[in-house]
């Protein structure tokens, strides 16, 4: 599809009604080596875009015109029934779980949620757009602590050593073992031993894929 | 809607000498028929016939006075006394000359047609429907027109083999033709009498039950009358002389049956002195309704009481009634000393008895005006609990609206500033003028994300009216599109819930006639005493402003009424609007009707 020896860019459309925070998110991109193909203001229009153009990845403001609710989520949960080659990036100004475990509920593949502030972290940012993009998950820190929060009680959490935790959590906002050891700055080796711990003290079964890890991690993370 | 007030219910000066001359008449008629009685024993006429004919006459007669002295504008008594004096005037067959020979003849029927006038008039005296027209008219053809074509060819010294006087009317004594005329008379009498009994099973059947009991007398002895006299026509000589005797004594006692209505009436005035013992016992809601209802004998009876703010009628409940919804129902109104108090919802046949209604009224007028403070309470209560459920709505709205303006405003434009930073640090080694550019643009965009947010805090609350009312009022002034005239009495600081919907009045009215007035100036003015605050907006446009559910005018009303002020608005079209609220200083309780000016009528 592509000409020259250039490797494919990342295609991206996104869907906000704050046209400057679109604009803003698109230069961002843009300068993080993605193509923006379109940008838009409303759920039908994305729905349209995704159709006709079928980008790697949308990036979907939940609110959106006509009613300023929850427009974008309905638009992404149809992308990910009907065009399974795009990739759907949620991105909220609050952090609601319910939401996030909705577009979740299924599967990880190809999935993030995260809160607006995140963007201004450029390079964090970019990088989640690309691990979605390529299939992987982004949740949003601020989502994954409060479920860990919310479990009550004494439970096999408990046994985890504060390093096994930062771990986990760092496992269910979907990092991949290169990207959590990169994070807290040890080897990969040492991430796959503490991970291998987590799923026995968790009593998990071994995940082969990072979404499929990301997934496990959180229906025991919700079972709480 | 019918609305019947009854407070005075009177006789018209000349009834009462009308009805002793009436009287006198009677006795004189029915003196001259007892003489023509002694005089003309020979005829076929029994003496007994011809003794309740007379009786029937003076019951007739006097029955007629009374009930035309109660009802004047009833056509029931003047009927009653025509047809006793047509009774006596049968008499005048019993006559030797020829000439009252005659005109007995020719009236001696007449009388039946009278009483089924009277019974299917009953108890209005008026005549409702085509078919009660037709009826009625076929009877008095009957025994007028048909009566004396027959009379014309009946000789009645052939017929009877009397030494009768000369029937003046004949014209051929013709044994066919009077036969066939009798025939005929006889088919038109007995298809009247279908008729008649016809309809009087249809009003049997449609009548409500008190309306049964008021009409029950009358149906009753008036059928035996009219199957009686019909029998008496139909039948040979001496069953006919039975039939005819006993159809006189039924006839007589057709006016008691009718006076015998009245008396139950009177009965239920009895009624009345028990409801008054009642009265004094009655301890719950609905209690009222159900001892009214025994005492007017009308368990439908609905009860409604005035609301003089609204200019409504509601229920015990507080709830609204609307008393002329409900077709076939009569609606009189309680009054006292010219107030009005509650209005009692009640079956039309009750309508006969004025006095009845009037009696039952005035005992329990104290009781009623006693519920109707009570349901104007619950009213209050009930546009208090609506104002409230109002009052929250308009603060959910309120803080939905802020949350979408802080969503979509600041909060948004803040989000972006924090991309724009996040760029810039990114260009900032790289690409340093791209990153002051970036900067830049990120400052101006703050100043605009403040700007909104002030606004946003203007709108939670207007921090300068904590500098004092003018001054804030000011600021709404020089922030309004249309010109403004401000005009604001020194006066001493209100209360801060007077200042803030002062300040709310004059926002919202001047927002209105920057949108919809079209004027070209607007006036406000600020007055007030140690009482009240009276803030009033006038503008010179186009008019037609009205205080509407669910708009802002409402929720401004709904805010004024809250701390015990009003709020009024005139607004004729193209005449400008003018919106005045009078805000009391001291909070007081909403009630403008006294319990005390009852009790003083």
């Amino acid at each position: 599809m592509q000409s020259g020896t250039e490797p494919a860019r990342t295609r991206v459309v996104i869907a906000d009604d704050s046209v400057l925070l679109r604009e803003g998110i698109a230069a961002l991109l843009d300068d993080s080596g993605f193509e923006v193909i379109a940008q838009c203001g409303t759920a039908d229009e994305l729905l349209m875009i995704v159709r006709s153009y079928r980008p790697d990845i949308a990036i979907v403001d939940i609110r959106m015109p006509p009613t300023h609710t929850d427009e974008g989520l309905r638009a992404a949960q149809e992308i990910r029934e009907r065009y399974p080659g795009t990739s759907v990036l949620v991105l909220s100004q609050y952090i609601e779980s319910g939401y996030a475990l909705d577009l979740l509920a299924e599967s990880a593949e190809g999935v993030g949620y995260l809160l607006k502030d995140r963007i201004s972290d450029v390079r964090e940012f970019a990088a989640g757009v690309r691990r979605v993009a390529d299939g992987g998950t982004a949740l949003d820190p601020a989502v994954v602590s409060r479920l860990v929060g919310s479990r009550r009680g004494k439970g096999p959490l408990d046994e985890l050593s504060p390093r096994e935790r930062e771990v986990l959590e760092l496992m269910a906002e979907g990092r991949s073992n290169q990207g959590i050891s990169a994070r807290l700055v040890i080897t990969e080796r040492a991430v796959e031993k503490h991970v291998t711990s987590i799923f026995q003290k968790l009593q998990l079964p071994a995940a082969s894929d990072d979404h499929r890890r990301v997934l496990a991690v959180l229906t025991y993370l919700r079972a709480g | 809607m019918s609305i019947a007030v009854r407070s005075a219910y009177g006789l018209s000066r000349h009834a009462k000498p009308v009805a002793l001359g009436v009287g006198v008449c009677a006795v004189a008629a029915a003196t001259a028929g007892a003489i023509a009685l002694t005089r003309g024993e020979a005829r076929a006429q029994t003496t007994v016939l011809a003794v309740t004919t007379i009786v029937a006459g003076c019951t007739f007669v006097a029955g007629g006075i009374v009930a035309w002295l109660r009802r004047p504008a009833n056509l029931t008594g003047p009927l009653m006394m025509a047809a006793g004096f047509l009774l006596f005037g049968t008499s005048m067959a019993q006559a030797d000359q020829s000439l009252p020979f005659t005109i007995g003849l020719v009236i001696g029927a007449v009388p039946a047609a009278v009483v089924a006038h009277l019974v299917v008039a009953f108890p209005d005296g008026r005549l409702h429907s085509p078919s009660e027209r037709l009826v009625v008219g076929a009877a008095y053809l009957d025994v007028t027109v048909v009566q004396i074509v027959m009379l014309m060819f009946m000789g009645f010294e052939r017929i009877n083999g009397c030494p009768c006087p000369d029937n003046l009317l004949l014209v051929r004594d013709d044994a066919g033709v009077h036969s066939a005329l009798m025939g005929g008379q006889r088919v038109l009498t007995v298809a009247v009498t279908v008729g008649l009994g016809g309809l009087l099973a249809w009003r049997w059947r449609a009548a409500s039950r008190p309306l049964r009991r008021a009409i029950a007398p009358v149906l009753w002895t008036t059928a035996v009358t009219i199957v009686l006299l019909v029998g008496s026509v139909l039948t040979a000589d001496a069953v006919s002389d039975g039939l005819g005797a006993a159809s006189r004594i039924a006839l007589a006692a057709v006016p008691i049956a009718y006076l015998l209505g009245l008396f139950t009436a009177r009965i239920a005035r009895v009624g009345v002195s028990d409801l008054v013992v009642e009265l004094g016992r009655l301890s719950g809601p609905g209690q009222l309704r159900v001892a009214l209802a025994r005492a007017l004998r009308d368990p439908s009876l609905e009860l409604a009481y005035w609301i003089p703010e609204s200019q409504t009628y509601v229920g015990i409940g507080g709830q609204a009634v609307d008393v002329g919804a409900v077709p076939g129902r009569t609606v009189t109104v309680v009054e006292r000393g010219g107030r009005r108090v509650a209005a009692m919802v009640h079956d039309p046949a009750l309508d006969d008895n004025p006095e009845l209604l009037d009696a039952v009224g005035s005992a329990a007028w104290l009781a009623l005006e006693n519920e109707r403070l009570q349901a104007e309470l619950r009213a209050q209560l009930e546009e208090l609990r609506d104002s409230r459920a109002r009052i929250v709505d308009a603060g959910d709205t309120a803080r939905r609206r802020l949350e979408r303006n802080l969503h979509d405003g600041a909060q948004q434009r803040l989000v972006a500033l924090s991309v724009a930073l996040g760029l810039a640090e990114t260009k900032l080694d790289s690409d340093p003028y791209k990153a002051a550019a970036l900067l830049a643009a990120a400052r101006a965009e703050l100043a605009v994300a403040l700007e909104e947010l002030r606004e946003i805090a203007r709108g939670l609350h207007p921090a300068i009216l904590s500098r004092g009312l003018a001054v804030a009022l000011e600021g709404l002034g020089e922030r309004s599109p249309v010109p403004v005239e401000l005009h604001v009495d020194a006066v001493e600081r209100p209360p801060p819930s007077v200042e803030a919907a002062a300040y709310y009045v004059v926002a919202e009215a001047l927002t209105n006639v920057a949108r919809y007035a079209q004027a070209s100036t607007a006036t406000v003015r600020v007055t007030g005493d140690d009482a009240q605050l009276r803030v009033e907006v006038s503008d010179d446009g186009m008019g037609g402003a009205a205080i509407t559910k669910g708009s802002g005018l409402q929720g401004l009303r709904d805010r004024v009424e809250a701390i015990g002020g009003r709020l009024e608005i005139r607004s004729r079209p193209g005449s400008g609007t003018r919106l005045t609220a009078t805000l009391p200083l001291q909070p007081r309780p909403a009630a403008d009707h006294e319990p005390g000016d009852a009790e003083r009528d």
